[in-house]
């Protein structure tokens, strides 16, 4: 009886911990992929600023230049966009990043404002493109200046609190 | 039937839907026309055409299919592949070459600022006029702007719009780049100001230019010519549509410095020409050394007249 109630402890103990953990390392994880979008943006900007690449163009360029989950998101906007299919290039972009991107560390604000983006591209002249742009970088900006200024004493309270967690719970049990 | 989904990927769905329903054969359609709260309009085979609800083409307009405002602008989001702010200078212009070299002219109502138009706005009329190859409409001319030493002649090809002289030009550059068995072909460069010579997509010409053709897309006449000179050493130099203050000191540039120039104009006589107060100045010092006249009498492309420097005509 008294080996079954140890590896419950143990049990409790490791997966509060290992919780801990998980959001810690979401939150790294939340910072790498915001910078990976600030990169991935400041190249889309550079494109139309300097070449006034067309949007299905531009994208289809940076898909070929990315890694991971954002190329696949970036090289699935660029085939829809080609397709011609009848849908606003806002539409396209929204329905994208809700299948594509679900899998990342960017939180639900970060998405909607992701997809926010969406809703100006395109329209009207070269500047609005480039204030568009700018608008949504210093955004990204601040988001991630937010996070890493908090990011040491956050993690320590995710880690903690997981190990400090379970500990409760299990002497609340026994 | 390449070509016919590359046209039809740029209407509205609705539009892409009925147009394509329709048999037609591409070598003949020439302009479809958009307007708002209008009917349909197309023009083939020099003959105007309404089309119906039920997808056909009729010569009255009853029944006609109505074009909306959202249809004008899904179509012009196709058009410009979502992305407006690409074709800023274009749409000042007042049209947007797509792929495949055709012309889209359109207006709505125009921003103006510093008394110059800025941007067009509300676009509510598209006009699609079809750019179309014709291999062999160039086989005419080609004897009298070539010499014995297989060089050519500064010439000049004047027409009235419609009539087929960009589809000339294209011809006579890839005949003159080919050569042939009797004629080694010789180094051109081509000003594609508009894209409609070589239709570029990505800088690559979809339209045949011949083998010995470079292509500067979208780069403005006179600067383009210059560059391409100074860069590509051709032979001749090839432009569609001179006619500013610009494009005609670039002109005497390159009759200058040894390459030959093949250009072509809107207007319906050499005297029409000669009357125009820059470009006038090179037909009256007699700089052009071949002149063909165009017009549409009986058929787009009808070779009319060509003249020598002295205004003689040899055809």
């Amino acid at each position: 009886m008294l080996w079954i109630k140890i590896i419950g402890c143990i049990l409790i103990i490791t997966s509060c911990t290992g919780m801990g953990w998980y959001f810690s390392s979401e939150l790294k994880n939340r910072i790498s992929d915001l910078r990976d979008l600030r990169k991935i943006i400041i190249l889309l900007r550079g494109d139309i600023r300097y070449a006034n690449t067309p949007l299905p163009e531009a994208v289809q360029a940076l898909s070929v230049r990315q890694e991971g989950k954002y190329k696949v998101f970036l090289s699935e906007i660029a085939e829809k966009l080609n397709e011609l299919g009848g849908k606003s290039f806002q539409s396209i972009w929204k329905e994208t990043i809700d299948k594509k991107l679900d899998n990342t560390s960017l939180s639900k604000k970060d998405l909607e404002h992701l997809g926010q983006l969406g809703e100006n591209l395109g329209y009207l002249d070269k500047d609005m493109q480039i204030n568009t742009l700018d608008l949504y970088l210093s955004q990204i900006e601040e988001e991630i200046k937010e996070l890493t200024r908090n990011v040491k004493e956050k993690t320590y309270l995710y880690n903690s609190l997981g190990v400090m967690g379970g500990i409760f719970i299990t002497i609340i049990m026994l | 039937m390449e070509k016919k989904d590359e046209l039809l990927k740029i209407f509205s769905l609705r539009l892409r839907t009925m147009l394509s329903k329709i048999e037609f054969d591409y070598e003949k359609l020439q302009e479809i026309r958009l307007r708002v709260n209008a009917p349909m309009l197309v023009i083939y085979d020099n003959e105007e055409y309404f089309l119906t609800t039920l997808s056909k083409l009729t010569k009255t307009d009853t029944d006609s299919y109505i074009i909306s405002k959202n249809e004008i602008r899904e179509t012009m989001e196709y058009i410009s592949n979502y992305s407006l702010y690409a074709f800023e200078e274009e749409i000042k212009q007042g049209f947007i070459t797509i792929t495949g070299g055709h012309r889209v002219g359109i207006t709505g109502k125009a921003v103006i600022e510093d008394n110059r138009i800025k941007s067009i706005k509300h676009i509510s009329f598209i006009n699609i006029r079809l750019s179309h190859q014709i291999k062999g409409c160039a086989d005419k001319v080609i004897p009298y702007i070539t010499n014995k030493d297989n060089n050519c002649f500064h010439t000049l090809i004047i027409s009235p719009p419609r009539c087929g002289k960009t589809t000339l030009l294209r011809d006579v550059i890839r005949q003159l780049s080919d050569g042939s068995e009797k004629r080694p072909g010789l180094t051109i460069g081509v000003v594609d100001e508009r894209s409609e010579i070589g239709a570029c997509y990505m800088g690559i010409p979809q339209n045949e230019l011949g083998i010995r053709t470079d292509v500067l897309d979208c780069c403005p006449k006179a600067k383009g010519m210059l560059m391409l000179i100074r860069s590509m050493s051709p032979r001749i130099i090839a432009v569609d549509e001179v006619g500013s203050g610009e494009d005609i000191d670039a002109i005497e540039y390159v009759m200058n410095c040894g390459c030959k120039l093949i250009a072509t104009v809107h207007g319906n006589s050499i005297d029409d020409i000669r009357s125009k107060p820059i470009l006038g100045k090179l037909v009256r010092e007699r700089l052009f050394e071949r002149y063909i006249l165009l017009n549409n009498q009986g058929e787009v492309g009808h070779l009319e007249e060509i003249y020598d420097e002295r205004g003689t005509r040899i055809y």
